[in-house]
């Protein structure tokens, strides 16, 4: 068996067992022919509804769909790369939602506060939320590199305090914005029109350019990770940090640089839901993108592209999961299949062992030493 | 001026016990070297399940199947830790995540958005002689639970500090290998410390629910597991420090909830956005002061291998 394929196996298996146990929930406690249907509707909510398109509905049946998926899977691409790329110089980034919190916030502010033409608004805007994430993941590297603070623990409590600061106190209090006619809505000021991500398909769906930009930041990554020096650097502090120190690697500057990056990428997400959707910091962020985050990242393998194509699988299913409640399937179904998934594959090593005795059984097959995980230990 | 703070500590030991028997859960888990950052959802899945059987059964019975409920996630925990080394961490925020998905879609499917019906709390004591003493007159008047959180720190602070088997508990946690020598399954205490983790991560889920809450709610435990981890950090690992460490972060949000309803000036000076951060800001703080990993145990995280040794 090829060797990338045996390494994604896990992964596809895990998230197949996880649809499969979600698929007999429903039959279970509502009616197989229900569990079927809530499934075809979750994938026309996400793909666009092709035979309602066939038999002569708008376009839209098919492009809002689509945009909507393209909305989840830019925001799980960037939270994922964040976790995945903090992975690859061996932290265990769970600050992903505090990161994504301050990036939202920052493009929230200079998305409202600066008067910049569009060419200059938007990147403006996207930089201040990578920076902002950034400095908040860099936090926890310095902790962990000066002081030997676990990044699992400082993420965890950074997370917290950006959740407290942001959430209830800076938009309810100094930042929350005016509407007009004076009264004081929740979250902060409207974006201004030039800050607003354009959308691509115009009013055909909400795809916008965060979408592009989550791709192209994930190929980006997985380039710079297995192209460039820095980034092979990168790779080998996460695999063993003294092996590397001692083969000259700058292990400390490595490992700022990665969670800086990590913080980073779920800094744009922040900004990207911002700038792409809500159109400015609303009451509270709802939706845990930074600990979908987690689960995509170690679904995808903690590789750049794996973490895209696990981002793009599960924004369809996210976004065609409202879609389940005309069924009256809960809405937070396509969450408890992410949740089965990542929870199957932190067991990889019970698939990979499923595996080897399944080919060592084989007459022709000689089996080789399947790879141990790919996480390090956190 | 009494009175308020025999309020405070009224209210402050109402709402401990929940914090309390996570933190300690979290202490026995991580003591025997398995993290326990699933904490928040073995806590969530004890909650839902004793809020559901505490509408059909006696109170101690529907704890008690909180804390089954718990061990139960925690099985899993162990399943994947122990028997296949899998991440410790990974696992745990797995459970998380489906606890959280997973309680959402019951809880609504079970009783709709809003949460479960009220529940009766547990019959409170009063401690006789104790209510005119100032002050110290906060202690009666509780329920069970309180009492309890307020022994067991201390019986569980004895059980690792003097006992054989607490002394093997915390060798499996520093130097499995050691432990492993001395012809004591490994595996075998791990194993115990996990589910004793998860049952009492199950009752603090339970109490929250059943006695603190009244009622199972969308959010419930809204962070507390993860406040659990800070107060076993902040306790340096210790049961009593994990109890005293709860009670201060219990005693902040009785303060800041007393501030709120009391003074409701002094809210525009100090921000309630800035209190509510303030106990994870004071556990970085320490973190930070502490350096290198604080009083961790060594082996913490590390899967057990027989054959590296």
């Amino acid at each position: 068996m090829h060797e990338r394929l045996r390494q994604a196996l896990p992964s596809v298996l895990s998230v197949l067992l996880a649809l499969a146990v979600c698929w007999a929930l429903i039959a279970v406690t509502m009616a197989p022919g229900t569990a079927t249907d809530a499934y075809l509707q979750m994938l026309w909510g996400g793909i666009g509804n092709w035979p309602g398109w066939l038999d002569g509905s708008a376009a839209t049946t098919i492009t809002r769909p689509l945009g909507e998926a393209a909305m989840k899977a830019a925001l799980l691409t960037l939270t994922g790369l964040s976790v995945a790329v903090a992975f690859k110089v061996g932290l265990f980034n769970i600050g992903a939602q505090g990161q994504m919190i301050l990036g939202a916030l920052a493009a929230a502010i200079v998305g409202a506060h600066l008067s910049l033409p569009a060419v200059l608004h938007v990147p403006t805007a996207l930089l201040a939320a990578a920076l902002a994430g950034g400095a908040w993941a860099g936090l926890a590297a310095l902790l962990k590199l000066y002081r030997g603070v676990h990044e699992v623990i400082s993420t965890i409590m950074l997370n917290w305090v950006a959740l407290r600061l942001v959430d209830n106190w800076l938009v309810i209090g100094p930042l929350r914005g005016v509407a007009e006619g004076g009264q004081s809505i929740t979250g902060t000021a409207e974006i201004q029109p030039t800050a607003v991500l354009p959308r691509l398909l115009g009013d055909l769906s909400r795809l916008n350019l965060g979408f592009p930009l989550a791709l192209l930041l994930a190929v980006a990554l997985w380039l710079w990770l297995s192209r460039t020096r820095s980034g092979f650097e990168t790779r080998a502090v996460g695999l063993g940090a003294e092996a590397a120190r001692t083969a000259g690697v700058p292990v400390a500057r490595r490992t700022g640089v990665a969670m800086a990056l990590a913080g980073a990428m779920a800094g744009l997400a922040g900004a990207v839901l911002v700038l792409g959707t809500e159109g400015r910091y609303p009451g509270t962020l709802g939706a845990p993108y930074g600990f979908d985050g987690i689960a995509i990242a170690l679904i995808g393998n903690n590789h750049p592209l794996g973490a895209m194509l696990a981002a793009l699988f599960f924004g369809v299913l996210r976004a065609g999961g409202t879609r389940m409640q005309m069924l009256h399937v809960h809405p937070t179904f396509p969450e408890l299949i992410q949740g089965l998934a990542l929870l199957f594959v932190a067991g990889r090593q019970v698939w990979l062992a499923l595996l080897r005795r399944r080919e060592s059984s084989a007459p022709a097959v000689t089996s080789s030493t399947a790879s141990t995980a790919q996480v390090p230990r956190a | 001026m009494l009175e308020i703070l025999r309020a405070l500590l009224f209210s402050t030991l109402d709402a401990a016990p929940a914090l309390v028997f996570a933190a300690l859960g979290a202490v026995l888990s991580e003591r025997a070297g398995v993290v326990s950052v699933g904490m928040e959802g073995m806590m969530r899945v004890g909650a839902f399940c004793a809020a559901v059987a505490a509408l059909k059964m006696p109170l101690p019975l529907a704890v008690a199947v909180g804390m089954l409920a718990g061990a139960a996630l925690a099985a899993v925990h162990g399943f994947l830790s122990i028997r296949w080394r899998s991440d410790q961490v990974v696992s745990g925020i797995a459970l998380n995540l489906v606890a959280l998905a997973g309680g959402s879609f019951l809880l609504e499917s079970l009783y709709g958005p809003n949460g479960t019906p009220a529940i009766e709390g547990a019959t409170r004591w009063n401690i006789p002689g104790l209510q005119s003493v100032p002050v110290l007159s906060a202690l009666s008047g509780h329920s069970a639970p309180t009492y309890l959180a307020l022994v067991l720190p201390f019986v569980l602070q004895g059980l690792l500090a003097r006992t054989p088997l607490g002394l093997r508990l915390r060798a499996v946690g520093d130097k499995p290998h050691a432990v492993a020598t001395l012809g004591l399954s490994v595996a075998g205490l791990r194993w115990g410390a996990v589910l004793g983790g998860g049952l009492m991560a199950g009752l603090g889920g339970a109490v929250l629910s059943t006695c603190v809450l009244g009622r199972f709610e969308q959010h419930t435990p809204a962070g507390l597991g993860f406040i659990a981890l800070a107060a076993m950090v902040f306790g340096r690992w210790t049961p009593v420090g994990a109890f005293l460490a709860a009670l201060f972060f219990t005693f902040g949000d009785a303060l800041r909830i007393g501030l709120a309803s009391s003074a409701p000036g002094l809210l525009d000076v100090v921000p309630q956005g800035m209190l509510q951060a303030l106990p994870y800001v004071l556990t970085l703080a320490l973190l930070t002061l502490q350096g290198q990993r604080g009083n961790a145990p060594a082996a913490l995280g590390v899967p057990y291998e027989q054959e590296s040794r």
